[in-house]
């Protein structure tokens, strides 16, 4: 699905990501952990195609296709779904209008006619019953005055309609309270296939309770210093990150 | 400079040919009033640059044309010309002017009931009492040449009447043409519009040039507005003109007690537009909405100059301009709040958000506010930069291209002014143009 090779990556001349390695088979569910400032947003915005980052080195491959020469919007039509640590408030702009001309794009792009109205109305039912959203949320303008955990939920929402091959979960998890969490979590593995896999990216193992990954990564300083399968999470919530630090200490002076 | 004396002494000229021509009306009070403005218009002489007024907007590439003034002849137009610039699927009573000129042949009224309607000019003999109490009171023409001007040459435009308790369900569309297409022609137009006691009514205002060549057509349209008690107008102006044409025009309202005003100002193109809008709260209660768009390309300027004037206590002023400009537009705001010292309880809130697409358009704003009263609530702001980057990301991150993305941040940002006009069918039409003019079929 996913090979990332001797990625770097700077923003403003300055270098976050230092050579990140990282394969990502189908079916997969990825985790990265890591203390702040290691690099965990970075990584999920060079791989949407953010502009504001220089990638400096390395390659990565999507589906046999090099993901970094891809505009944005081609990398979300091939299949490429970042969910926004921070979604944007889009004011006039209603979910469902925005939508349609998402789901219309991605089909367009594989070759397919634009969504019947009433396909699409039956599609999105189904799906905002996956995060539990109300037809008013959805007919309200994209994220405005939408809690934060309003903001999560229409986020793995327009997963779930983009029907992505590659999901990125930027700390989806921050400010949601349990039962938040529960629901996002819950739509996550619902979308759960064998041909789509998942990288989700939070501080915190506590997410991963409701989410199991596959393998859990560790960054540190723009690198992965560590991998593992989920009880690696585990290890982490009871250890802290401090000796991770010391671990990538080693690594240096060795 | 001395081709601004010539249209300036054209007028003084016509003026006086105007004049001889009167029949009887020559001594009445409105008629003493005209000829007052006209000598301070002579005096004044065209607003430049170092008005304060006029500090952005220069009118000699305006006034330095050599028009004819508003030919009286009979126009050509057939109902088929003026077509295109009708309201489609909207009963309403149509008005039509041409060259300031009511052509009753082109003009559809259907409103009967409860409305008196009449060409300007007929109002003044017909209709003296509330002519005299209102004409050239509200719009303060003392101190402002274009007003001075405007007022002088008061004879076309349109009387509206609207009887105490009426509400009009049907629109009145006045419709300005300036027919420039033999020669350039200034066009002036004063309207008198009075809503009685309780009464609502609906009025969209628009101006088109037909213009060939190097022909640029002058359109001037004043409209005095009075509304008594708890009375309701919606007014909406759309502009949509030719670059060959230039509009200098203005509203001015009068409002009693607990009388709602909304007013949307849309311009999405033309050569050289400023309008003036101002609404006196004078009666307590009383409630006024300015909302203006202006989505400009090309070399079009678009100046708005507004005053919300609260004269009493408990009245509130709402006040939203957008602008999105691009290639070498020019927009001009110029909001004033005035709270004067028996205005307590006032709620007046201001505010002028600005898209510039491109490097080579401009934007001045300048809110002012002036209070005198100590209890009150009042708040500006204005903003002036790009589309924001994230939003334009967060889109493209869903599969919409660049363009598109643009496209839909434009039209939901122009859409919080288009969702303020009532008239459905009107608003529609604007979304439509507008959504074509950002080159986007999304919504």
């Amino acid at each position: 699905m996913l090979t990332i090779t001797s990625l770097q990556a700077s923003v403003e001349g300055k270098e976050i990501l230092k050579g990140i390695n990282l394969t990502i088979g189908k079916g997969e569910i990825h985790a990265i952990m890591g203390p702040n400032g290691s690099g965990k947003s970075t990584l999920a915005s060079v791989l949407a195609g953010r502009e504001d980052y220089d990638v400096t080195g390395g390659t990565v491959t999507f589906q046999g296709a090099d993901l970094l020469e891809m505009s944005p919007e081609n990398r979300a039509r091939e299949g490429v779904f970042l969910a926004f640590q921070y979604p944007v408030e889009i004011p006039g702009v209603s979910n469902t209008n925005f939508l349609k001309a998402a789901v219309n794009e991605v089909r367009k792009h594989r070759g397919q006619e634009p969504m019947e109205p009433k396909a699409f109305l039956t599609m999105m039912r189904e799906k905002m019953a996956l995060v539990e959203m109300d037809q008013a949320m959805v007919s309200r303008s994209v994220n405005e005055g939408f809690s934060g955990g309003e903001k999560k939920r229409n986020e793995i929402f327009q997963m779930a309609m983009l029907e992505p091959k590659l999901s990125i979960l930027d700390e989806t998890d921050s400010g949601l309270d349990i039962d938040a969490l529960k629901i996002v979590a819950n739509g996550v593995n619902k979308l759960r296939s064998k041909e789509t896999s998942t990288i989700v990216i939070t501080h915190y193992q506590r997410l991963l309770d409701y989410i199991v990954p596959d393998f859990v990564h560790v960054l540190y300083k723009g690198r992965i210093v560590k991998s593992g399968g989920k009880e690696l999470a585990l290890e982490l919530e009871a250890k802290g990150y401090d000796w991770i630090k010391d671990l990538a200490q080693e690594e240096v002076t060795a | 400079m001395s081709e601004v004396l010539n249209l300036q002494e054209k007028l003084v000229k016509e003026f006086a040919l105007v004049e001889g021509a009167l029949n009887g009306q020559a001594k009445t009070p409105v008629h003493a009033i005209r000829k007052q403005a006209m000598k301070r218009f002579a005096e004044l002489g065209f607003p430049t640059i170092r008005h304060e007024e006029w500090k952005y907007t220069n009118i000699m590439p305006v006034v330095k044309n050599d028009y004819v003034l508003a030919p009286q002849s009979s126009t050509t137009l057939t109902k088929a010309d003026i077509e295109p610039f009708l309201m489609p699927d909207v009963k309403a009573n149509v008005l039509v002017f041409v060259n300031g000129a009511y052509a009753a042949n082109l003009s559809t009224i259907i409103s009967t009931k409860n409305v008196e309607i009449l060409p300007l000019v007929e109002a003044f003999t017909k209709k003296t009492v509330i002519v005299e109490q209102h004409f050239a009171q509200i719009a303060a023409w003392q101190n402002d040449a274009m007003l001075a001007l405007n007022t002088a040459f008061a004879l076309n435009g349109a009387y509206i009447e609207i009887a105490k308790g009426a509400v009009v369900e049907e629109p009145f569309h006045l419709l300005f043409v300036n027919d420039s297409r033999a020669q350039s022609t200034f066009a002036p137009a004063r309207n008198l519009i009075v809503v009685g006691a309780n009464a609502e009514a609906t009025i969209v205002e628009s101006a088109h040039t037909l213009a060939t060549g190097e022909n640029v057509g002058f359109t001037n349209v004043v409209s005095e507005v009075v509304l008594a008690d708890n009375a309701r107008l919606h007014h909406y102006k759309i502009q949509n003109d030719v670059e060959q044409s230039h509009f200098i025009g203005a509203l001015y309202a009068h409002q009693e007690a607990t009388s709602v005003l909304n007013t949307v100002v849309v311009t999405l193109s033309g050569g050289i537009v400023r309008n003036n809008l101002s609404a006196v709260l004078a009666g307590k209660g009383a409630d006024t909405h300015f909302y203006g768009l202006y989505l400009v390309n090309g070399k079009t300027l678009v100046d708005n100059h507004t005053l919300a004037d609260h004269a009493v206590a408990h009245c509130t002023s709402n006040e939203l301009y957008k602008g999105i400009m691009d290639d070498r537009s020019t927009g001009v705001f110029n909001g004033k709040i005035m709270v004067r010292a028996d205005a307590q309880k006032t709620l007046a809130y201001q505010s002028n958000r600005n898209i510039l697409m491109s490097p080579h358009a401009t934007v001045n704003t300048k809110p002012q506010l002036e209070i005198f009263a100590d209890d009150v609530k009042c708040s500006h702001g204005c903003t002036a930069g790009q589309l924001d980057d994230e939003s334009v990301f967060y889109l493209r991150a869903r599969g919409l291209d660049k363009e598109q993305a643009q496209a839909l941040l434009l039209y939901a940002f122009a859409g919080e002014i288009t969702e303020k006009i009532g008239l459905e069918p009107l608003r529609e039409r604007l979304e439509t143009i507008i959504a074509e003019r950002l080159h986007q079929e999304l919504v």
